[in-house]
């Protein structure tokens, strides 16, 4: 599999035009976009957790932070020091920064196993031509590259939010089961879903990886190619590993719990914290403007409505969870990019740090999703919607002229692109194991 | 609470809400039946005994002034034909009168000349500014208030009242906007007015609505002993009268002038009756055709006098009937929850002209019916004892009262009420003690 | 047996009413004279009505009416006054009030010009609006409770909408930043609250005389709303010991109209215009209230205006060569310096009892000489405005300005510095991030720790409570100016949550400054040896805290398209429609792809169903497909009607049971 030229230039390339741009945060005024960052993820929301518990109350009195006490030990101390004439986050922006580093290495990691599964799995089936295409592109690389420099990351990277480290968790959760590393994923699955609740679903593809192992064909194509295999050419679920992923996940979650605990010593502790976190995410309880259509749904709708709609909208995400999963159990690392890419469209306070997170992993199926479909006008609608959503946030807030409407279409497009988006992706995964399936028919 | 008016007012066309309703009938009937019909006088039976007005002025900004000129004028003039404040529910969108927009502060006129001044020295707004909601309207009117309402805010008729509803704002088919951001559907107006009726809130109820297309907010009302009348049929507008150019925007609407203009003519002892008032608009005058809506309405209109909707009439009821029953249980148990609510102002007063009267049999009337009330108000809503109590104070008070009830005669009337009080609680202590030993021995 | 029971009983009945009239005969004649017995052995309730005018240096005249009812306790009296009026007494015996202040305020009170730190201003300078606090004889868990039915009853007693202040999000509990030593306090304020004639109506109700007769009798109301400022004050102090006692107080600040006096010579546009109770009020004062104690109107000088007189060496009659009252005073007094660099001011005293009908009291003045004088000062004056612009964020800033600060020095404590206690309530919807708190002195930025010696601060939470902030801040006394920025994000509400009028904006009720160190204290002594017994003096006496309250801000939040409702529920659920559909359709198109497949082999005859049947049989069954090749297929046909009528039968009784349900409901 050839290397791609360039790659380690383009990556620390990458990372110096973050530094670069890291001093004009402020300028910027990147920090209280409401396309980078959410009451969730705000850091100027985690400063002032962080001063309240200073001044000995709780983080969470006042509805102002919601986000993880871990978030707020880490990176609460660091938001206090400031140097004269930098911007106020500088040393948050460097971590992150480097969060964003490992975050490229870790799906570079990924892609280079889901290539060598997918050139040994189709060696088995001995389809000669299409290893040739896959030779010719390390999907690992591509995907980090897009992950690096991708606008969406580096906005959300040096417009202080803490998305950055979220994602970090959700990749660490993925590499983990791929490399079968059971506390590895474990703890990044935890932490993911102590992060922002959603990527709870994540856990039936990385039990499925744990399982199964990286993305392969499906298996009766295996013997449909040799109908006398032994069980051991066809892959079989291991037990094992799941069994540890279970007792580490256990570990990890009662560790984090006790920590939380801990930190919150002297506050009302752990409920307070799930209602404030987990709780403010399920019931949408702020309505200040983001690239997402709850917000001005749940300001408009009738309040006796409310609580139908908000049940609606969540078990909208978990609907899908079951049919995909039959559907494309063999292949989980897909698997948990089509759920990285529903819940991050329907989730309560959308941002584009999630849109980064799954635009990068889409780069790590190119081979499979080579000829997607609608993939230009894609392209064009994320960049239309990323210039004109703040041009209208602009309109309707700043300059007075534009209405609420304008901004909230802004939101529907993005809503639409991501449906498509993520329609598409499936449809193909879909075709190419049947394009797999004819070729070995022909074959 | 919020949310079961907000049934009332948003559907009752739904079915489920319909079926509201009969259960309501049903849970009503189920408590009304076990008194003897002699205890429950029938909305029909029972004589005209007080009056209540409640005014709305539903617009908001300063450029419907006239609306609240409208509003005020009204007031005034109730109050000159004997409806005493306390008996009045006054409802205000907003402050014209120290509006910084106002050359003449605290003063509202509805004529150029200005000879009137609306305002006067002693009004009393009862719901102003952002309370004048559809929801606050609607629980004036059914009497589902929170416990904590004040009695100034509530709408204390009963089935022995008169009650003047006067609305005035901007309408349209069948609706009427509040402060330009709720609308009062026709639908909710005929479905309060058909509870009222069922809570026994009124005898008769006299709607006199000042909008465009005013006619059209009566199209649903079904419930009998319902009188409307408003400015204009479906697709009229109606206009205003004249514009003030010191004030700078017009003052009065026509159908409320040319209505003052007939009450300016009478006092409260002369008995014009409603239908030559109604005869009084003349279209070309009015721009638009007044229409009223007479065929709930029993009586004919020539032989009832205006005084009866516009004025106060101070009589008396005589209920011997609840006489005999006072050496009965029910007589003790009434006492007692007559003065085991003691603290409460209200009941005081009641108490108060219980005493007042201790030779007549009003005293043991008083009682009986409050207790009765008790029965009645099992049923659903709160405030009916108010209802109750403040009948029996009611009928009291009108004795005693002089037509413009003086706040100053209002006062020395309350103070002397309350060297009664203290009495009256313990006489009531002692005839408890006495009916409960009467009842162990029989 | 019957017989004698019925004997028995009409024996009872008659006893009975016998027996219930003797009652009634003597509750009627017997206690009313024990009342008034015990009236003699207690101490009477007393009136005592005041007014003060004094001229300001704006060519202004502050006018403060003062009525003051006392009810000591009585407990042969139960609930039964003379003067009191009832309906305060109930509230302060049904909600065990230990203190209520309510004031309604039209006007800002200008302290730079109206006097910033004298007795008077500091008392009756309140914010626009409605501002009430009260504190309760009752545990803390009853107060919130008690507080709401008080805030009801008190607007259906005055005719305001002070039932807003219900709500949780409206009231706060300050600890020590209103008050020094407030326990358990509720402070609420509505600064948009209209003020006007059904607001002093029934205030005026509560006084025996009413606006019949006394000082009352000047409020005509036209003439008080045009007035620039006016503040009616209710204050309730009740305690075991000393009974119930009513403060009302309403202050005015009117712009005399240059009247009968202004025609002569001496006006020309130096002097200030002179003016009487006529000219003010355009209505006479005849007589005082008969109920009263006593009643007053006092006339007062402030000190630097005392001074610049006793510099034209004119003594203290009434008239001098500087200005000439209308009326002969009774009494002259004079302030003790209680200063030694302060000059003190003159107050000159009338007895209304001695005006009638037949020659009405109207006490004026008539300025002889051009005088230019300033008012009393405050240490610091605060103020304080919005910055930053958008709908998005914005950030609060106070500012102090400090005059004259050595004459507070010597009342000023330890090493000079001077305390300032900084009481602000904000509302839920702007969310106040207090990490950003700077301040900067004289232009520099200090750090917090330096300045702020106590900090007491309840973050707002949504839709629940308001953010409260106490602060006490601690300046050098050779500070010129100082600066306090909070940054804050404004919040979206529900479209339900705007009032009708919501492109107006929404009201930060004004902030209070207080300044523990400095007392403002004035004790009057008269120039003949007999003295004053009033009752609105001893209460310049007694040291009150100087404070000022800030601006009012007005914040715009941006508004959601009020007409959308439905607009925006059909779209979004229409997003969520496409997506679920297409999503769904592309999981089934397996479907078609098989069939092809199957048709494209010759060698399987067999139906769509069956094929899907058998597969997820196998697929539960977890066999492999291989063996399903063989399977035969009659059972695969015979479990191929089964479903199938199944599934029909299921969705006509469905469609059955719903038609049925909706006929019954239409």
């Amino acid at each position: 599999m050839a290397e791609i030229r360039w790659f380690w230039p383009l990556v620390v390339l990458a990372l110096a035009f973050r530094l670069l741009l890291v001093p004009f945060a402020d300028s910027l005024k990147l920090g209280s976009r409401p396309e980078v960052a959410t009451p969730l993820t705000s850091l100027r929301r985690l400063a002032e957790g962080y001063w309240l518990k200073q001044s000995s109350l709780s983080p969470y009195a006042g509805s102002m932070y919601h986000g993880s006490p871990l978030l707020l030990t880490m990176l609460g101390p660091i938001t206090m020091k400031r140097i004269q004439g930098q911007p106020t986050h500088l040393f948050c922006s460097f971590i992150f920064v480097f969060v964003d580093f490992l975050t490229a290495m870790l799906i570079r990691a990924i892609g280079q196993k889901l290539v060598l599964k997918n050139c040994k799995s189709l060696k088995l089936l001995d389809l000669s031509k299409l290893i040739e295409s896959f030779v010719c592109l390390d999907a690992g690389g591509v995907a980090s590259l897009i992950y690096l420099w991708n606008p969406f990351t580096i906005v959300s990277c040096v417009g202080s939010c803490t998305s950055p480290v979220e994602n970090f968790m959700v990749v660490i959760a993925i590499y983990g089961a791929c490399s079968r590393i059971a506390p590895l994923a474990a703890f990044g699955w935890v932490m993911a879903t102590h992060f922002s609740l959603y990527p709870v679903i994540l856990l039936i593809p990385v039990i499925l990886l744990l399982g199964y192992g990286p993305d392969a064909p499906p298996s009766k194509l295996f013997l449909h190619k040799n109908p006398s295999a032994t069980r051991s050419s066809i892959r079989i679920f291991s037990w094992k590993p799941v069994v540890y992923f279970t007792i580490w996940a256990a570990i990890w979650s009662c560790y984090i719990l006790l920590l939380i605990s801990i930190f919150l010593k002297g506050f009302d502790g752990l409920s307070e914290m799930l209602k404030k976190t987990h709780g403010f995410i399920l019931k949408v309880e702020d309505l200040s403007p983001n690239i997402g259509v709850l917000w001005y749904f749940f300001a408009e709708v009738f309040d006796f409505f409310r609580a139908f709609f908000l049940i609606l909208f969540h078990v909208n995400i978990l609907f899908m969870v079951l049919p995909l999963a039959i559907r494309l159990m063999h292949r989980p690392c897909f698997l948990a990019f089509v759920y990285i890419t529903i819940s991050s469209m329907l989730k309560s306070y959308p941002s584009v740090g999630d849109a980064a997170l799954y635009l990068g992993l889409l780069g790590l199926f190119v081979n499979e999703l080579a000829e997607m479909k609608f993939s230009f006008f894609l392209f064009c609608g994320y960049i239309g919607v990323s210039l004109l959503s703040p041009v209208m946030h602009n309109l309707w807030i700043w300059r007075g002229t534009g209405n609420a409407n304008f901004y909230f279409a802004t939101g529907l497009g993005y809503a639409c692109l991501q449906t498509v988006l993520v329609v598409e992706s499936v449809s193909k995964m879909l075709n190419y194991d049947r394009i797999l399936r004819k070729q070995l028919h022909t074959a | 609470m919020a949310f079961d008016i907000q049934g009332t007012s948003l559907s009752w066309s739904s079915p489920q809400a319909a079926r509201q309703l009969v259960f309501l009938l049903l849970v009503m009937g189920a408590v009304l039946t076990p008194s003897s019909p002699s205890d429950i006088p029938s909305s029909s039976s029972t004589m005209h005994n007080n009056n209540w007005a409640v005014l709305v002025c539903t617009s908001r900004f300063w450029f419907n002034y006239r609306h609240m000129a409208n509003t005020l004028s009204l007031y005034r003039t109730v109050k000159r034909l004997g409806i005493p404040d306390e008996r009045i529910i006054l409802m205000l969108a907003d402050d014209m009168a120290c509006n910084a927009r106002n050359t003449y502060p605290a003063q509202v006129f509805n004529n150029e000349n200005h000879q009137l001044n609306l305002y006067g020295d002693n009004v009393e707004v009862d719901y102003r500014g952002y309370e004048v909601t559809v929801e606050n309207f609607l629980r004036v009117l059914i009497g589902r208030h929170e416990s904590a309402v004040p009695r100034s805010k509530r709408l204390l008729s009963d089935e022995g009242s008169h009650v003047l509803l006067y609305m005035s704002g901007h309408g349209g088919d069948e609706f009427l906007k509040f402060q330009d951001s709720e609308e009062l559907q026709s639908h909710d107006l005929s479905d309060v007015v058909k509870q009222m009726k069922e809570k026994h809130r009124f005898k008769e109820l006299l709607i006199m609505v000042d909008t465009c297309q005013a006619a059209t907010l009566f199209s649903q009302l079904h419930s009998p002993g319902v009188l409307a009348i408003g400015s204009s049929m479906k697709g009229q507008n109606a206009y205003s009268h004249h514009l003030d150019s010191d004030i700078g925007v017009s003052v009065v609407d026509r159908f409320t002038f040319y209505t003052l203009a007939f009450f300016e003519k009478l006092n409260m002892y002369s008995n014009a009756s409603l239908g030559s008032l109604f005869n009084s608009y003349n279209p070309n005058l009015l721009m638009s055709t007044a229409f009223c809506r007479m065929d709930l309405y029993q009586r004919p209109l020539h032989e009832v006098p205006v005084t009866n909707f516009f004025g106060s009439v101070m009589k008396t009821i005589h209920t011997e009937s609840s006489y005999k029953l006072v050496s009965s249980a029910p007589g003790v148990e009434s006492s007692h929850d007559l003065h085991s609510v003691g603290a409460d102002r209200l009941t005081l007063e009641a108490e108060a002209d219980v005493v007042k009267q201790i030779d007549s049999p009003e005293k043991r009337a008083v009682k009986i019916k409050r207790k009765k009330f008790d029965q009645q108000s099992l049923g659903d809503g709160n405030g009916h004892q108010q209802t109750k109590s403040n009948k029996s104070l009611v009928k009291v008070i009108k004795g005693r009262e002089d037509a413009e009830a003086s706040p100053f005669s209002k006062a020395l009337l309350t103070r002397k009420l309350f060297t009664f009080s203290k009495i009256s609680l313990i006489m009531e202590l002692f005839g408890g003690k006495f009916f409960r030993t009467t009842c162990m021995i029989l | 047996m019957a017989e004698l029971r019925r004997r028995f009983s009409t024996f009872v009945s008659v006893f009975i009413i016998f027996f219930f009239f003797f009652f009634v005969f003597f509750s009627a004649i017997v206690l009313p004279t024990l009342a008034s017995v015990g009236d003699l052995v207690e101490l009477e309730e007393e009136f005592t009505e005041e007014l003060l005018l004094k001229p300001l240096p704006d060519r202004k005249v502050l006018a403060h009416f003062h009525f003051e009812i006392l009810a000591p306790p009585s407990p042969v009296n139960g609930r039964h006054h003379h003067l009191f009026p009832k309906a305060i007494a109930q509230l302060v015996h049904k909600f065990q009030i230990r203190e209520l202040e309510l004031s309604f305020t039209q006007g800002r009170w200008n302290y730079e010009r109206w006097g910033g730190s004298d007795p008077l201003s500091m008392a009756n300078a309140k914010p626009p609006g409605v501002e009430l606090w009260a504190t309760f004889h009752r545990p803390e868990s009853e107060i919130d409770h008690t507080w709401k039915n008080l805030t009801h009853a008190l607007s259906g007693l005055f005719c305001s909408s002070i039932n807003f202040l219900e709500s949780s999000t409206a009231f706060s509990a300050p600890h020590w930043g209103f008050q020094p030593n407030s326990s358990v306090l509720r402070y609420g304020a509505l600064p948009r609250e209209a003020v006007c004639t059904e607001n002093l109506t029934p205030w005026l109700k509560l006084l025996p005389c009413r606006d019949r007769a006394g000082v009352a009798l000047l409020l005509n109301r036209p003439s008080i709303y045009r007035g620039h400022y006016h503040s009616q004050k209710l204050r309730l102090i009740s305690s075991k010991l000393t009974g119930v006692k009513l403060e009302q107080t309403l202050t005015i600040v009117l712009h005399p109209s240059v009247e009968r006096y202004g025609l002569d010579s001496f006006s020309d546009g130096s002097t200030q215009p002179s003016w009487s109770l006529n000219s003010l009020f355009k209505q006479q004062l005849m007589g005082k209230c008969a109920l009263a104690k006593d009643s007053r109107v006092l006339f007062e000088l402030e000190h630097d205006l005392a001074s610049q007189i006793d510099e034209t060496e004119s003594d203290y009659t009434w008239r001098n060569a500087a200005f000439e009252l209308s009326t002969m005073p009774d009494r002259v007094a004079r302030v003790m310096k209680s200063l030694p660099n302060q000059d003190s001011s003159v107050l000159y005293g009338f007895e209304v009892s001695k005006s009638s009908d037949s020659m009405p009291m109207d006490v004026g003045i008539k300025w002889k000489l051009p005088l230019i004088w300033s008012s009393s000062h405050a240490p610091v004056y605060a103020s304080r405005f919005l910055m930053g612009s958008g709908n998005e964020r914005g950030s609060i800033a106070i500012t102090f300005q400090s005059s004259h600060l050595d004459e507070w020095l010597s009342t000023g404590s330890d090493g000079c510095a001077v305390h300032a206690v900084v009481f602000q309530v904000v509302p839920w919807y702007v969310k106040v991030y207090y990490h950003t708190l700077n301040i900067f002195m004289d232009g520099k930025r200090q750090t917090i720790s330096d300045v702020v010696k106590r900090m007491k601060i309840s973050p707002s939470e949504d839709k629940l409570s308001p953010g409260t902030m106490e602060l006490m801040l601690e300046f050098p006394c050779d500070m010129q100016s100082a600066t306090l920025t909070l940054d804050f994000d404004k919040g979206f509400l529900h479209v339900d949550e705007y009032p009708p009028d919501a492109n107006q904006g929404f009201d930060i009720p004004s902030a209070l400054i207080t300044y523990p160190d400095c007392y403002s204290s004035r004790s009057y002594q008269t120039v003949d040896t007999s003295h004053f017994k009033s009752s609105l003096l001893p209460k310049f006496k007694e040291g009150n805290l100087v404070q000022s309250y800030t601006e009012v801000l007005l914040v715009p939040l941006t508004t959601p398209d009020f007409s959308m409702p439905y607009n925006v529920i059909t779209f979004t659920c229409t997003i969520l429609a496409l997506y679920f559909g297409s999503m769904l359709n592309v999981l089934r198109r397996r479907v078609g792809e098989e069939e092809r497949l199957s048709k494209s082999k010759a060698s399987e005859r067999r139906g769509l169903i069956p094929l899907l049947l058998l597969k997820l049989s196998s697929k539960l069954r977890g066999k492999r497909p291989e063996t399903m090749q063989h399977s035969s297929p009659l059972p695969s046909s015979s479990s191929f009607f089964g479903p199938k009528l199944f599934i029909k039968v299921v969705l006509v009784a469905v469609l059955a049971i719903f038609w049925n349900y909706y006929l019954k409901d239409s």
